[in-house]
């Protein structure tokens, strides 16, 4: 009998010890997953960046309202002035009037056919994603117009492979493919020179890449089909 | 007999317990030094700050377009209100009503095995882009993700699980995609055979088109500055 209980005893101990180290197994598992991780800081500073970023858009958009909702006060020439100009620059970011300004050329070719068929291809053609991709890159570095092969892209742009083709609204375009793009030119070559970037990646897969900066640019306007 | 299984128990407790140390060690010797949490808090301060004071300067950038609309008067003006009008809409500055189709996006909800790149079962932008493309090419005539409109300038970019749009936004999966246009052809195109959809699925992504009578894309609401384009008059 005495036996028993302390065996009784001894396993109720043992029990304990385990429901305590679980517990703390558990919470510890817990804390790790809530933690605040570096990305997390740095996922913020990024966005924060990006939030004064628009903020300064914003605030510059203020004061060109602000100055063209005095000039609509003065009179009428320049209430029309004033209009004008914010037609201007509305049709400008909806692409229906020709712009220009510096920006930088990008040309992608397809590779030259020669012995070298290592490559698939399959893969020697130029892809729309290779060009959306490129797009994106672009407005992302902040580009203010872009064209392809003298389409602007606007809104509603679709890039849309068709055997061999892309279509660009809804017109027919061939290799080369030639980027205007609007825009600080230094940031724009930065976002597709950088390392990892779009002109490596390209490179690699055989595509022939040229990048150069241009003062002076001038970009189509959008035409209807 | 009664003495064997008293020790057997015993053992058995032991190695249960002794694995229970050894994962638990392991455990919290992996957890490096606790992060200085710190830097990320007032950093989420400063965020929430920063979007506050964002959405003051929209709201303040909104009334002010109002406010130029309204002071507009006489003949002459009034046709270059209906132009600016016109021009808005095409810019994506105006809501837009209409039929079309709603697109849910969501991360593969695959079980990933041993070795397998959980980067290739998580939605890319890439992904988005081909969505948007695709829609564009089937004649959608305004589009939002996530309740911003898509306009030409608009870029969708991954940061960590969620994508940036709009230079401004951030959203997290999963993603909704509206786009106004005719919902029959929107969403035939989606689902065409080896389409996007199709290409999606592959890696798990979660899709699903639906066909809507109502839809309200809102409108742009950001500024529009132009530092280096600018108007070539003919």
């Amino acid at each position: 009998m005495p036996q028993k209980t302390s065996m009784y005893v001894s396993i109720m101990l043992v029990a304990a010890v385990l429901g305590l180290m679980l517990s703390v197994q558990f919470r510890a598992v817990n804390r790790a997953s809530s933690g605040i991780s570096i990305d997390r800081a740095q996922e913020l500073t990024a966005e924060l960046k990006q939030i004064n970023h628009e903020e300064g858009e914003l605030s510059k958009e203020i004061n060109d309202l602000t100055f063209k909702l005095n000039q609509v006060k003065q009179g009428q020439a320049e209430a029309v002035t004033a209009l004008q100009s914010e037609l201007n620059k509305v049709r400008m970011s909806a692409g229906l009037i020709t712009v220009s300004g510096p920006g930088i050329e990008l040309v992608l070719d397809k590779p030259d056919n020669t012995e070298d068929s290592e490559i698939p291809p399959e893969l020697m053609v130029i892809q729309d994603e290779y060009l959306l991709s490129a797009l994106n890159e672009l407005w992302g570095a902040g580009a203010e117009a872009i064209s392809i092969n003298g389409q602007r892209i606007i809104a509603t742009t679709e890039i849309r492979q068709a055997g061999s083709f892309i279509n660009i609204n809804l017109n027919r375009v061939v290799p080369p493919y030639q980027i205007l793009a609007i825009g600080n030119p230094q940031e724009l070559m930065n976002t597709l020179e950088m390392t990892g970037g779009l002109q490596e990646y390209w490179r690699d897969l055989g595509i022939k890449v040229s990048i150069e900066k241009h003062e002076d640019l001038t970009l189509p306007a959008y035409v209807k089909k | 007999m009664n003495n064997k299984s008293y020790h057997w128990i015993l053992l058995m407790f032991g190695v249960v317990m002794g694995l229970i140390l050894a994962v638990q060690f392991r455990a919290t010797s992996d957890m490096q030094s606790p992060p200085d949490l710190e830097t990320p808090i007032a950093l989420a301060q400063d965020l929430d700050e920063a979007r506050k004071d964002r959405d003051q300067l929209q709201a303040k950038v909104d009334g002010l377009r109002n406010q130029l609309d309204s002071a507009v008067t006489g003949p002459e003006l009034s046709r270059l209100k209906e132009e600016l009008d016109e021009a808005r809409q095409e810019a994506g500055m105006k809501d837009v009503q209409g039929a079309g189709v709603e697109v849910t996006l969501d991360d593969s909800n695959k079980v990933l095995q041993p070795g397998e790149n959980p980067n290739f079962y998580v939605l890319h932008d890439g992904d988005v882009l081909r969505v948007l493309n695709e829609l564009k090419a089937a004649g959608a005539k305004a589009i939002s993700l996530n309740g911003q409109r898509i306009i030409s300038t608009t870029e969708v970019r991954c940061i960590g699980p969620t994508i940036l749009v709009n230079k401004n936004q951030r959203l997290s999966p999963p993603f909704i995609i509206s786009a106004v246009g005719d919902p029959e052809t929107l969403s035939s195109a989606l689902k065409m055979k080896n389409g996007v959809i199709d290409y999606l699925k592959f890696w798990g992504i979660q899709v699903e088109v639906k066909k809507a009578d109502k839809l309200t894309i809102p409108a742009y609401t950001g500024g529009l500055v132009f530092d280096y384009a600018k108007p070539k008059i003919s």
